[in-house]
């Protein structure tokens, strides 16, 4: 589903090189976890497969289903069903995430070949998602994001996930700012939304969210490159030793930190 | 038949000749007393601080012609601007001339008065109140409106009197061979108590040019609440001048939202001048522009008691080669203790050839206040267009949802359904049209 080759991306405003030969493979019904320390690449890994404007790729490619997409706009990448849930979701003051999701499922929905919902059936669909998320209908009528806590905006993009159903899912420390009970709706959603044609890409920090979702694959990335890659005992191993053990292996190409 | 008058830096001298005799002692003793007092005003230059930043050549190069000698064409089907909620309410001006035949105001009390300023020249309420509360130093427009208006709209709200249904006020222009000026006027009067929405609208049936140099001036009495909604939408060559001007008794309160959508050039000053203490007053703006559209907004909030709380959010998007100007004074005098004053000034620049100055200005000589302000000029930001994008809106689309959502706040409040339903298809056409596309090399 995904394939990503010797990725080289810097950062288009001052040339800063973030990733430095970035290969990673998931396919369909794979969930996978990239952890690393602060800095390492993680977010903007997930940002560059999304399309922002704000990095360029200098070498190798993404493809998606063996499409390489690195000249498409981020829209055109949610419309082939790449979703990027934020580490830091955007306040939109004046749209309700009603009107942000009804005009988002249907702009996908079109590009997908799919009926669109009339306003009736789509609030009968909306009601479902939220159940998944444990939000009343309120959660509607708000304002995206605005002045939701932190825990409310990692639930909402959950939300917007559900609603959208994307083929790959990258999630970008979306259990950061949880407490414990929001973890546990949140990572329940998650493992409701995977199945077998979708994939998912956790960047997590922690190993908690990983008690909840069992990943297929772990990898590390660190000083701009996955420097190892395990299944989930990969995770218990660096909750307990960090991450120090394996800042060996990003320098042997001397191109590590 | 009189000659066109070649316009220059004195241009509403000059075209003061035109000026007649009053029918009327009170209209004549304005018209006199405004005339003299003009002559002896100069018209405004760059080197003048409150005008240093609007380029006046579009008032000064061009000739306008009085409305009987301009070749005034008929207005075309008025009704589409007629407000449902004010059908037995409404006051209809075509050039500044009241059009009985549009007008409507049988659904209100006898005790209230909804008319026009001519026939209700003796009303105690105008003798005492009449060219008395605009009063704007070194201004020559407020004077050149002072001595050629010869009707206006007159609103008298007596004690404790609750006007249901909001008032609307459409001043109307119409499409011309010549370009013409005209001087609106407005009175409003809320005695104790009174309770009352106005409509203001300024609008252009053509794409001609006219100049329009309205004077409105509310008093609202102890506990009487006005709310007040301008909207202007002149053609897109009009130049458009006004003076609101409102003064607040004892727990009084008064909010005011101006919509500033069309002219090719604006020039807006309300003030707001506390009277007694215990008194809430909002003046917001908001400017949406484009082409070459100019809007130069300068208030006054004139806090001249203790125990006044006041709200001012003007906000201002600007596409094309417009410009926009903010100077918002806030003056807090020395008695005047225990104020609450809050301004923010927010502007959205979407274009490369767009310009916009701000300045806020606050003159404080208490100590014992709490005055907050702000102004920030910025782009949409590409991490919010970004995660538009990431959810499947076009570049595009995504840029107008955030104008829209930015630009949605100001609006917010107007109660009145139809006109904020209005606004927001206003909003809408803004972020979705171009009046200039910009040039890509």
């Amino acid at each position: 589903m995904l394939e990503i080759k010797n990725l080289h991306v810097i950062v288009e405003e001052d040339g800063t090189e973030i990733l430095k030969g970035v290969n990673l493979t998931v396919n369909k019904g794979e969930i996978h976890a990239i952890m690393g320390p602060n800095g390492s690449g993680k977010s903007t890994l997930a940002k560059v497969v999304a399309g922002h404007p704000e990095y360029e790729v200098t070498e190798g490619e993404i493809l998606y289903n063996g499409e390489d997409i690195l000249e498409l706009d981020p829209d055109e990448r949610a419309h082939l069903g790449v979703f990027l849930a934020f580490q830091y979701p955007v306040e939109v003051p004046g749209v309700t995430n009603k009107i942000l999701l009804r005009e988002s499922y249907n702009t996908i929905a079109e590009s997908r070949g799919r009926e669109e919902l009339d306003p009736l059936e789509f609030d009968d669909y909306l009601a479902k998602k939220l159940e998944l998320v444990d939000q009343g209908p309120e959660f509607l009528d708000r304002a995206v994001n605005t002045g939701f806590s932190g825990g409310e905006k990692k639930r909402n993009e959950i939300f917007q996930m559900a609603v959208l159903e994307p083929k790959l899912s990258l999630l970008d420390e979306t259990d950061s700012g949880l407490d414990i009970d929001a973890l546990r709706i949140v990572a329940d959603g998650i493992k409701k939304l995977h199945g077998e044609d979708d994939a998912v890409v956790m960047i997590t920090h922690y190993q908690r969210m990983l008690n909840y979702i069992t990943p297929d694959y772990v990898h590390v990335m660190i000083g701009g490159k996955i420097v190892k890659s395990g299944d989930k005992d990969l995770a218990l191993q660096l909750e307990e030793k960090g991450y120090e053990w394996l800042e060996s292996y990003a320098s042997v190409n001397g191109e590590g930190k | 038949m009189s000659k066109p008058i070649k316009a220059d830096k004195s241009i509403l001298h000059e075209l003061a000749s035109h000026v007649q005799t009053a029918k009327n002692s009170t209209l004549g003793n304005i018209r006199e007393n405004s005339l003299k007092e003009l002559n002896s005003t100069r018209f405004p230059t760059p080197k003048d601080e409150d005008w240093r930043f609007l380029d006046l050549k579009p008032i000064t190069r061009s000739e306008f012609h009085p409305v009987s000698e301009a070749g005034i064409k008929p207005v075309a089907d008025a009704e589409q601007y007629f407000i449902p909620e004010s059908e037995n309410s409404r006051l209809v001006f075509v050039n500044g001339q009241y059009s009985e035949s549009y007008s409507s105001v049988k659904g209100l009390s006898d005790k209230v008065i909804v008319g026009n300023l001519a026939e209700h020249i003796d009303h105690p309420a105008a003798g005492k109140f009449l060219n008395k509360l605009a009063v704007y130093e070194n201004d020559p427009f407020t004077l050149f409106n002072g001595a050629f208006f010869e009707d206006g709209g007159f609103i008298y709200l007596p004690k404790n009197s609750r006007v249901k249904d909001p008032i609307q006020i459409l001043n109307l222009y119409t499409d011309s061979e010549k370009p013409f000026f005209t001087v609106p006027r407005l009175l409003v009067v809320a005695e104790e108590g009174a309770n009352a929405t106005i409509i203001e609208d300024h609008i252009g049936t053509g794409d001609n040019k006219y100049m329009t140099v309205p004077v409105s001036e509310f008093k609202v009495h102890s506990k009487a609440h006005v709310h007040h909604v301008r909207t202007q939408r002149d053609s897109l060559k009009a130049i458009h001048v006004s003076r609101p001007a409102t003064y607040i008794e004892k727990n009084g309160e008064y909010h005011s939202y101006t919509i500033t959508l069309g002219g090719h050039l604006t020039r807006n000053e309300p003030m707001v001048v506390q009277e007694d203490e215990e008194v809430d007053f909002t003046l917001d703006g908001l400017v949406l522009i484009d082409g070459d559209q100019i809007a130069d907004t300068h208030s006054i909030l004139d806090h001249r008691f203790s125990h006044g709380e006041s709200h001012q959010l003007h906000k201002v998007v600007v596409k094309g080669n417009a410009h926009s100007i903010f100077n918002g004074k806030i003056f807090v005098r020395r008695d005047a203790q225990k104020i609450d004053s809050f301004q923010e000034n927010r502007n959205l620049l979407l274009s490369t050839n767009g310009l916009v100055n701000t300045k806020p200005q606050l003159e404080i000589f208490a100590d014992d206040v709490l005055c907050s302000h702000g102004a920030t000029i910025g782009q949409l930001d590409p991490e919010h267009v970004f995660y538009l994008q990431s959810r499947g809106m076009t570049e595009q689309k995504a840029k107008e949802v955030l104008t829209y959502a930015f630009a949605l706040e100001t609006i917010e409040n107007i109660k009145v359904e139809s006109v904020h339903q209005l606004l927001i298809d206003e909003v809408k056409r803004y972020t979705t049209t171009e009046l200039t596309k910009e040039v890509v090399a």
